[in-house]
């Protein structure tokens, strides 16, 4: 029962699960993986791709002892020859330059010592079995300019102030911080995996970076379009603390952030397994991972942190300060003795439930909703503890 | 509007859309060919050319190159939206590898760019070799509409002066450009005598004294070319040949007509200026670099049409902080305001005050008049490599942020700022080669990319019937038409915009794929919700649309806002990737309006609509059924 249970509520967003009310977990935890990510980053840094870095550069002909080279087979030689002295270098795929007899393959490697070029160099001549002077090598510079990220991040930024600017005159300001905190906790935890994984970073990885941005807040508005549609007007009844309605909110929108999540991430977990499976790296491997970590976590933050936030940040509001108190005065002047009705009050008249104390067992109602017999079973036992604004 | 109508629309941009794909911008070949988008340098290989650059013959250092790397970079940026990739190799080769043919574009990428201010002190037209064939009549009237003095060569008439820039004007900001002259005739007059440099026998030689070995065999060369008496007579010349008032003045130097541009840039400024018969053609001939020496005053072209003798430069690129383009809302016209660095801005006060004080006698007062027809002050000339950019009159003494006026418009603006920007490298590159090359991925992974967009389709089809059945046609069928109108896009602005696609761009469209998708989950909860209300699906329908619709413009606007600026700001494969972005979300939003919504409105009247087990909105239906029952 309790599983298909709470399939079923979850499905029609009435799982009541108390996301809000632990703010103070919520908060912790995310302060403890920043910390973490942060550490990282300073600590260890990240593993930057030969676009970011560059890297050492082979020159090989492509006709080699009358026989020609395909592209394959240039990039196979050369990776062979440089995983030999350095197991750990990433060789990127090999380019053919110029056509005809003329022709030669580059072949770009992470960057190597002078012996271990002359080493490699060595290995590949006799592989190839060709004259020392016909394979070449270079010092190649990052193909990523400094401009680029400069740049990249001017626009972060500019985005960042509009968005704001957006989201103060579509919701209010305290929406607005609490979208950008969910944001920026994205995009620290994301770049904290990526460091502590040691995950490579290439232009593509910036690419899908970038990606986040949009798709998380994206996530987020949706969550709080819910909640201004909750809160509207909360001050007039005394049914529910803001609280409780911003977790109502994300109750409703639960199976939506869920569904969001798996929707979006089926794509990319296609690329990722593509990307991976059939070819170990490159492109489609690297926007697919940031985007799957990012994604994730921008499913997961516009859950359980950016509605607490905003709950948090609302509570510190004068209005809604004193309409949280009345509320809880007028329980508290209600005997408590009474064992909570378990039962789904689903009145046009939503004071008519006003007994029900906070998060106790998924028994708030909705503005518009009509009586319904199903009882709830899962009670779980509404303490005080996860009473929003009670202990500060 | 009607559900019909809306989708109406959509068949009109469907059919708009593949009738430009089909015909338009530059549409040829086979049926197959026209559906072919423009890919990337990635999938398909492309052009690489290399340019060897070095800072006054000797490789530059590492910061310069890295600074000559990025403007590189961002002068193929500036050629369109195809990400090509720019890497320094060795200590002085930087390679460019582009998507898709070579073309002109990547020769104009090696141009130094060397930014010198001058002081413009004499002009005097250009003469084409023609004019100096004694057995031609003598030189018919310039073209019509021109005020020129009547008896200017026909050649003249070639040098039509362009609109952009014609008789520009330089002042502080705020002021506002002096009114603007009537265009500049095309064929100056020629000067009165006092207009050539009086002080050009005290001027130092105009050959550096150091001469390497090249450029004495080049004097050499060009000696034997011209032949002695005319060497000789050339030398003497303290003025600009006027073949208008003889035109048979030029015979004598008829061999210098014959000199390579690397031999013209041996001579002396004064002897490039002075000799008739050296024409804009050869002085442009001239190796890059040819006339960045500060120190010597230097002959250029200006506008094709005459050839201008400048002073010694006083201000340089390096002394420029920043240039951009501004609309002027006063005079409602584009100018392009400059900021100098604190010792640059000095210099250009200074500048900027010989030329606002000069008078009505001195020369570069009256080349201004010459190459105007009119005059209000003494112009000082903007020039990069061998290109006058433009020459203001210095209508102040220009202390603070300074505003070049003139008939720009929004594009040339931005084009004389950010040749103003490139103002700041002093590195010239020698052009190597181009060379073809072959794609670093490859269509093997095009190959992947599609698959895996098949495959996360695919999922979030199966998803989208596991869950909503028959509303997941719905979904389905969206998906695939947001496809091919996106793919639509991508070929015709592959044409028509250069916009390549690489398989980060690929990959970005997947992506958006899911985000698509996500528009159609607000929708169907808010449907669920509806229903769980009590209202029957019909009258959910409607409902549902409109809350819904409210959070999908919201959500997607944030989206196209992180499009637009990513796209504004950023250059390079991030710009690319922004596009790819801004378009998919902006194609979702006309497949939802025109078509998610009006197919649900019809689909609501349905008899199948409202059976639980089709509509996949079943327990919400089936909760209710258990309360009627209750």
């Amino acid at each position: 029962m309790a599983s298909s249970g709470l399939a079923a509520r979850l499905y029609t967003g009435e799982a009541n699960i108390n996301i809000v009310g632990r703010r103070k977990i919520w908060f912790a935890t995310a302060i403890a993986i920043v910390i973490i990510s942060f550490g990282s980053i300073l600590i260890r840094g990240f593993e930057l791709g030969i676009e970011f870095a560059g890297g050492t550069e082979f020159i090989v002909p492509a006709t080699a002892n009358s026989q020609t080279l395909t592209q394959e087979e240039a990039g196979d030689k050369v990776a062979a020859a440089v995983h030999a002295v350095a197991p750990d270098a990433e060789v990127l795929a090999a380019q053919q330059v110029g056509t005809g007899g003329e022709s030669f393959f580059r072949v770009r490697a992470s960057a190597l010592t002078t012996t271990e070029i002359e080493e490699a160099k060595t290995a590949l001549v006799a592989d190839l079995g060709v004259n020392a002077d016909q394979v070449s090598d270079n010092q190649v510079s990052a193909a990523w300019g400094g401009a680029v990220t400069e740049k990249a991040v001017l626009g972060l930024v500019v985005f960042l102030v509009l968005v704001c600017a957006y989201l103060i005159i579509r919701f209010e300001w305290r929406m607005a911080v609490a979208a950008l905190a969910s944001l920026m906790l994205d995009l620290i935890l994301t770049a904290g995996v990526y460091s502590l994984v040691g995950f490579e970073v290439t232009p593509s990885t910036v690419i899908g970076f970038l990606t986040i941005l949009g798709y998380s807040l994206y996530d987020v508005v949706v969550v709080f379009d819910k909640v201004q549609e909750n809160t509207r007007g909360i001050t007039a009844g005394t049914s529910r603390t803001y609280a409780e309605a911003t977790n109502l909110a994300v109750n409703q929108t639960l199976m939506r952030s869920l569904n969001t999540g798996l929707v979006a991430l089926l794509p990319v977990g296609g690329l990722l397994f593509i990307g991976a499976g059939l070819f170990g790296a490159g492109t489609l491997k690297d926007l697919g991972l940031v985007l799957f970590v990012g994604m994730g976590f921008g499913v997961i933050s516009s859950i359980v942190f950016a509605a607490p936030v905003l709950s948090a940040l609302k509570d510190r509001e004068p209005k809604i300060k004193a309409h949280n108190a009345r509320v809880l005065a007028r329980r508290a002047s209600r005997s408590d003795d009474v064992a909570p009705r378990a039962e789904r009050t689903r009145s046009a008249n939503a004071t008519e439930s006003d007994e029900v104390p906070a998060f106790a067992g998924g028994t708030t109602p909705r503005p518009g909703a009509r009586p319904v017999a199903k009882r709830n079973t899962t009670n779980r036992g509404g303490g005080a503890g996860n009473r929003p604004g009670k202990r500060r | 509007m009607h559900p019909g109508r809306q989708l109406g629309v959509l068949g009109l941009v469907f059919v708009v859309l593949y009738l430009l794909v089909f015909f338009a911008g530059g549409a040829k070949g086979s049926f197959t060919d026209r559906l072919e988008p423009k890919l990337g340098l990635d999938l398909v290989g492309g052009t690489q050319a290399t340019y060897i650059a070095s800072q006054q013959g000797e490789p530059p250092t590492p910061e310069a190159m890295e600074t000559a790397r990025e403007i590189i970079e961002s002068r193929v940026n500036a050629l369109g939206v195809s990400e090509a990739e720019v890497v320094i190799q060795g200590n002085n080769t930087i390679v460019v590898s582009l998507a898709g043919e070579a073309d002109d574009q990547l020769k104009d990428l090696s141009q130094a760019a060397n930014m010198r201010f001058r002081l413009l002190t004499g002009t005097t037209m250009d003469v084409s070799s023609a004019a100096l064939n004694p057995a031609s009549p003598s030189p018919s009237v310039a073209a019509s509409g021109s005020a020129a003095p009547s008896a200017a060569p026909s050649a003249a008439a070639s040098g039509a002066a362009p609109a952009a820039t014609s008789n520009p004007s330089a002042s502080t900001g705020g002021q506002g450009g002096g009114e603007a002259a009537p265009a500049a005739s095309a064929t100056p007059s020629a000067p009165a005598p006092s207009a050539t440099p009086s002080a050009a026998a005290s001027a130092p030689a105009g050959a550096p004294a150091a001469q390497t070995v090249d450029q004495k065999e080049l004097l050499a060369s060009a000696k034997k070319k011209v032949g002695a008496a005319a060497w000789a007579a050339a030398e003497k010349l303290t003025a600009p040949v006027d073949l208008s008032a003889d035109a048979k003045a030029g015979l004598p130097f008829k061999g210098f007509a014959q000199l390579t541009g690397p031999e013209v840039a041996v001579l002396t400024p004064d002897m490039q200026f002075n000799v008739p018969t050296i024409s804009c053609g050869q002085l442009d001939a001239r190796p890059n670099g040819s006339i960045d020496d500060v120190n010597s005053k230097v002959v250029a072209c200006y506008q094709g049409g005459a050839k201008v003798m400048l002073d010694k430069a006083e201000v340089v690129g390096d002394d420029i902080s920043e240039a951009s383009p501004q609309l002027d809302q006063t005079q409602n016209q584009w100018v392009v305001s400059l900021d100098f660095t604190s010792t640059g801005q000095a210099k250009w006060t200074e500048l900027t005050r010989t030329a606002f004080n000069a008078t009505t006698t001195d020369p570069c007062y009256v080349a201004v008049q010459a190459l105007y027809g009119t005059a209000d002050h003494c112009a000082v000339a903007v020039v990069l490599d061998k290109t006058i950019l433009s020459a203001p009159q210095i209508q102040a003494v220009l202390s603070g942020q300074s505003q070049i006026t003139g008939d720009f418009t929004a594009a040339s603006a931005k084009e004389l700022a950010d040749q103003l920007n490139f103002g700041a490298i002093p590195v010239t590159f020698e052009a190597g080669p181009a060379q073809t090359v072959s794609a670093t991925l490859g269509l093997q992974q095009l190959e992947a990319g599609l698959l895996a967009a098949a495959i996360g389709m695919g999922l979030v089809a199966i998803y989208a019937f596991f869950y909503y059945r028959l509303l997941g046609t719905v979904i389905f069928l969206s998906l695939g038409l947001s496809a091919l109108l996106t793919y639509g896009a991508l070929v015709f602005l592959g044409r028509t915009m250069g916009y390549t696609l690489t398989l980060a761009g690929i990959a970005g469209f997947i992506v958006s794929l899911g985000v698509a998708a996500d528009s159609f989950v607000i929708y169907f909860e808010r449907l669920k919700d509806e229903i769980h209300e009590g209202r029957t699906p019909r009258s959910a329908v409607p409902r549902a649309w409109h809350r819904a619709r409210r959070t999908i413009i919201s959500a997607n606007t944030i989206t196209i806002l992180c499009a637009v600026v990513l796209y504004i700001v950023s250059i390079g494969a991030v710009q690319g990737f922004a596009f790819a972005l801004g378009l998919s979300t902006v194609l979702d939003l006309v497949v939802v309006f025109l078509f998610r919504h009006p197919i649900m409105t019809m689909l609501a009247s349905t008899k199948a609509f409202l059976s639980p087990r089709v509509s996949g909105l079943g327990r919400v239906l089936r909760n209710r059924t258990d309360v009627k029952e209750a």
